[in-house]
């Protein structure tokens, strides 16, 4: 259900400003990667770059062996060139990817359960299969009782679980989470943690991006540290985080500790 | 796609209801709510209907001359009605055009008139009201058969228009009693006033000219231009303007009505509707070579002729401006308007 | 006033946070450290808020104003009070108001479905598309509305017939002038008007919306026209409607100009009955004033029902409608009220309290002597 994420050669500028420079990486079906940097070091492009929500200057994300949002051409000139897909084949390829973001995103005028059930019925589920859907994912995070809620009316960590219960409606082979919880109140963040910590058990393939190091070294299986749009170390966190090899690792985890 | 609940069904039904809806609130009115046919084929005619005062109504006997309805087009034989086209909205001006008291029949001495030709040609009558501007509009694109309006005759109008004059066309200055304007032909009374008059008609042609001799003298008068006579009306009572430019019928009728007022009117004066020089005529206006003026001037000529023309102007008080006979396309206001 | 009296915990000198102690003059001004015995009797009394006088006075001044304004309405003959109660449900000015509303209703709908279709095209990424759009906008807000009628109504004079047919080869024609009836023809000519300035109000309302609303909606694959009625649209609704009803209120008026299209409308109507009666004109004119009134009201109302509709994700609880306040308050007042009459009633809250203070939290409270 699971599927292996490879990113190559990926380069994508804003303006002037090269905000990703050249990323490999390789992570394996169900594995559990969070990925580390300073605040402008591109973490958060890369990660939207692998469902195609940062459309990449140079490179290319594959999903499950599937490139995501482009597929290769050859060129009159004979030159093969990554040609962009058009929109309905790539928000196809984005129902199968979930993504969690940092202020959670959730549609206001929809209560949790329309919220969670939305992914479903657009990809033609029946309505009934994706209301079951929805209220089974709510009570996994905990939320049973509050599908008729609207989210104003949740608290921000409870949110979050509804933001996340929604990305796994699609049931998706990879759940991408963008600091999900640093839009958070501290004693929130424990909650929505346990939500992804129990996600993480699942076997469903993860990157994370968080300050979170506690969580990283408790539930990753692999710490990318992103600095300047570049991978400078990566490895199991035992590594990274308490034997970090590179200063800029080194500099950063003495910050946010 | 998505399957569709009840809920949907509510939503989808709703929408579909309202554009039907919409659809068919347009399309059912096909006819402008300013029109009114009248003229049973039997040749009697009801003048002054329901004019609330302005004329006593009377009910007129007009026999067919079939000689004169085959001399019409052949487009307007085969409709069987006179469209007639009259500029009295979205105000009108009694007693020549205005809206009658039972609030639907448009009344007055001008559609009247058009009514008694369309009996004589053994045509319906088609009453349309429209705005002064979309008359010759109308005139010009063949909406209308012939407009009875109160039309002066003007040289410039016949480079467009063939006429068939059927009353004198008269002038006045309109002003309160207590103003002590008068007015005897010479415009250098008007030097230093304030007044007003209705765009696009004759009146406001020679009220221009005289604007223009009283500048080259070093006087001058304001002209203001107010959309329709009850603002003019209101314009007068409040003294925002000293007098009003109009056609003497109706600056005569709200004479009469505003006598037991608290602003009383009266006339400070007369003049020609053609200028110093020539008598202005009123006439039924057609579309150049329609062939229409013809037969409606020989139809009011048969009318002055059998008496039914008198009564009519007896009517609407109205005799003092009689013409012995209709003519077609009769010397109207010069082009340089003196 | 010395300050014989200190209270023992009150201290001159205060520490702040970094550990300092200010400076020893700003402790030694004697008003800001002690209060004296006067102060201190006056501590058990309620604070006095400060009083504005002058407000008053202004208020006054202003409502002695408008007295003297209304008076001038029973005095003033020139009203015409009993020519506005004969003419304010007479057939006519109902006819001529049936139109209003049937224009404007028409002409809204009309112009918010268009608006809406003008307003996705403008923000779409054919630049054809969002071209024609842009054009489309630039045209009509451009026009008067006045001339838009004026050209629809006479477009007879410039097409004298209107058909379809094979190019060079026979055609199916039909006289121009008789193609649409008045009222479609208003009301098109209204809505054409209308759309543009809809379209512009619908643009902003999408633009208004959090973009992450349209990640999250892209996020979950949504297909485009589901992105926008699912999600977007709502959401604008919040931001489209205030500023859509304005529109609708404009239109009520703005249907007054059909007398160009010998359509008359509530003001038309009014304009064509005070020439046939010119005493009446102000009277008249007092009609249209207060129907107008009625009509903006009565949208007024279901705007501030509609904007409670769009609102309910974006509070955490909406506000009672002065409906449900009036409703309250009568119901306040009648409980006071049964509670009035002599003593007895007090007696028994009294004692009905004072079990309440002695149970404790687990009692229950009689609702109506609240």
């Amino acid at each position: 259900m699971s599927a292996a994420i490879s990113i190559h050669g990926a380069v994508k500028a804003f303006g002037d400003t090269v905000v990703v420079d050249g990323v490999d990486l390789s992570l394996p079906s169900g594995s559990v990667t969070v990925v580390l940097g300073p605040s402008g070091s591109g973490k958060s492009t890369l990660l939207r770059a692998i469902n195609h929500l940062e459309p990449l200057d140079r490179g290319v994300v594959t999903v499950g062996g599937e490139t995501i949002g482009v597929r290769l051409r050859t060129g009159r000139d004979g030159v093969p060139r990554w040609k962009e897909l058009p929109e309905r084949h790539i928000l196809r390829q984005r129902s199968r990817i979930g993504f969690v973001f940092q202020h959670f995103n959730l549609f206001p005028h929809l209560t949790a359960l329309e919220n969670v059930a939305e992914g479903p019925i657009a990809a033609g589920v029946s309505r009934a299969v994706a209301r079951d859907r929805a209220a089974a994912l709510l009570e996994r995070v905990g939320l049973g009782d509050r599908g008729d809620t609207r989210p104003r009316q949740l608290s921000g960590g409870q949110q979050q679980r509804v933001a996340i219960a929604r990305a796994l409606a699609l049931e998706p082979s990879v759940v991408l989470l963008d600091e999900p919880t640093s839009a958070l109140d501290p004693e929130l963040v424990g909650e929505v943690l346990g939500v992804i910590r129990g996600l993480a058990d699942t076997g469903t393939t993860l990157v994370i991006v968080t300050h979170e190091i506690a969580f990283a070294r408790e539930v990753a299986d692999h710490v990318v540290f992103l600095d300047h749009g570049r991978v400078v170390e990566q490895g199991p966190p035992a590594q990274v985080l308490d034997h970090p090899q590179h200063t800029r690792t080194r500099d950063f985890l003495s910050r946010v500790r | 796609m998505s399957t569709i609940t009840p809920a949907r069904w509510r939503n989808r039904a709703g929408f579909l209801v309202l554009a039907a809806g919409v659809v068919v609130a347009l399309a059912g009115c096909s006819a402008g709510a300013s029109a009114d046919t009248s003229g049973a084929p039997d040749g009697s005619v009801t003048i002054g209907a329901a004019s609330n005062g302005a004329a006593k109504e009377t009910t007129l006997e007009v026999t067919e001359d079939t000689k004169l309805h085959d001399a019409l087009p052949a487009a307007v034989r085969k409709s069987g009605k006179l469209t007639i086209g009259v500029g009295a909205l979205p105000a009108g001006f009694p007693p020549l055009a205005f809206t009658g008291d039972d609030q639907k029949t448009i009344t007055g001495s001008e559609p009247d008139l058009g009514r008694l030709v369309a009996a004589k040609l053994g045509l319906r009558a088609d009453v349309q009201n429209a705005t002064w501007d979309n008359l010759f509009v109308g005139i010009d694109s063949g909406k209308y058969d012939a407009g009875f309006s109160n039309v002066t005759v003007t040289e410039q109008r016949k480079e467009k228009y063939d006429f068939a004059s059927y009353r004198q066309d008269n002038l006045a200055f309109q002003v309160l009693a207590s103003s002590s304007l008068r007015f005897d032909g010479d415009p250098s009374v008007l030097a230093g006033k304030t007044l007003s008059v209705s765009s696009g008609t004759n009146q406001e042609n020679i009220l221009l000219e005289w604007q223009k001799e009283l500048r080259s003298k070093g006087k001058d008068f304001t002209i203001k231009y107010y959309p329709d006579g009850n603002a003019v009306r209101l314009a007068l009572d409040s003294g925002k303007i000293d007098a009003y430019f109009g056609p003497n019928p109706t600056i005569a009728y709200q004479n009469t009505q505003s006598k037991s007022t608290a602003k009383p009117t009266t006339t400070a004066g007369t003049y020609s509707g053609a200028g110093s020089s020539l008598q202005g005529l009123i006439a039924a206006t057609t579309k150049q070579d329609s062939g229409i003026a013809k037969p409606v001037a020989a139809a009011i000529n048969e009318l002055i002729e059998d008496g039914t023309y008198a009564k009519w102007l007896a009517a609407y008080n109205l005799s003092n401006e009689a013409v012995k006979t209709s003519e077609v396309n009769p010397e109207g206001l010069p082009l340089d308007n003196s | 006033m010395t300050d014989t009296t200190r209270a023992p915990q009150r201290e001159a000198t205060s520490v702040d946070d970094a550990g300092r102690t200010p400076e020893p003059s700003r402790a030694s001004r004697p008003e800001t450290a002690t209060i004296d015995a006067a102060g201190h009797a006056a501590l058990d009394r309620p604070v006095v808020p400060l009083r504005h006088p002058l407000r008053w006075i202004a208020a006054a001044l202003v409502l002695v104003m408008l007295l003297n304004f209304v008076e001038t309405l029973f005095t003033n003959q020139q009203w015409g009070w009993p020519a506005v109660g004969k003419w304010l449900f007479s057939p006519a000015v109902l006819t001529g108001l049936q139109l209003t509303l049937t224009a404007t209703a028409l002409s809204a709908v009309i112009s918010f479905a268009g608006g809406v279709v003008v307003a996705i095209a403008r923000l779409s990424q054919n630049p054809v598309l969002s071209g024609l759009a842009w054009g489309y906008v630039w045209l009509f807000r451009s026009v008067p509305l006045i001339l838009v009628l004026v050209f629809l109504y006479n477009l007879g004079s410039l097409y004298p017939t209107i058909g379809i047919g094979i190019p060079f080869g026979p055609q199916f024609q039909v006289p121009t002038a008789n193609v649409l009836g008045d009222l479609a023809i208003g009301v098109i000519g209204l809505s054409l008007s209308e759309i543009a300035y809809a379209s512009e109000i619908v643009r902003a309302g999408v633009l208004a919306v959090d973009h992450g609303q349209h990640e999250a909606a892209q996020a979950l694959g949504l297909p485009r026209r589901r992105q926008f009625v699912r999600v977007i649209l709502p959401q604008a609704l919040r931001s489209i409607v205030p500023a859509f009803v304005n529109q609708v209120v404009g239109l009520l008026k703005a249907s007054s100009l059909l007398f160009y299209v010998s359509l008359l409308d509530l003001f038309g109507v009014v304009q064509n009955l005070s020439s046939t009666y010119p005493t009446d004109i102000i009277p008249l004119l007092v009609v249209a004033t207060i129907w107008y009134l009625v009509l903006t009201s009565a949208v007024s109302i279901v705007q501030y029902y509609v904007e409670r509709w769009t609102a309910r994700g974006s509070v955490r609880a909406l506000p009672p409608t002065p409906f449900q306040r009036v409703r309250a308050a009568v119901r306040r007042g009648s409980g006071r009220g049964s509670g009035r009459p002599g003593g007895p009633d007090r007696a028994r809250q009294a004692a009905s309290a004072a079990r309440v203070v002695a149970s404790g939290p687990a009692s229950t409270i009689d609702d109506r002597t609240i």
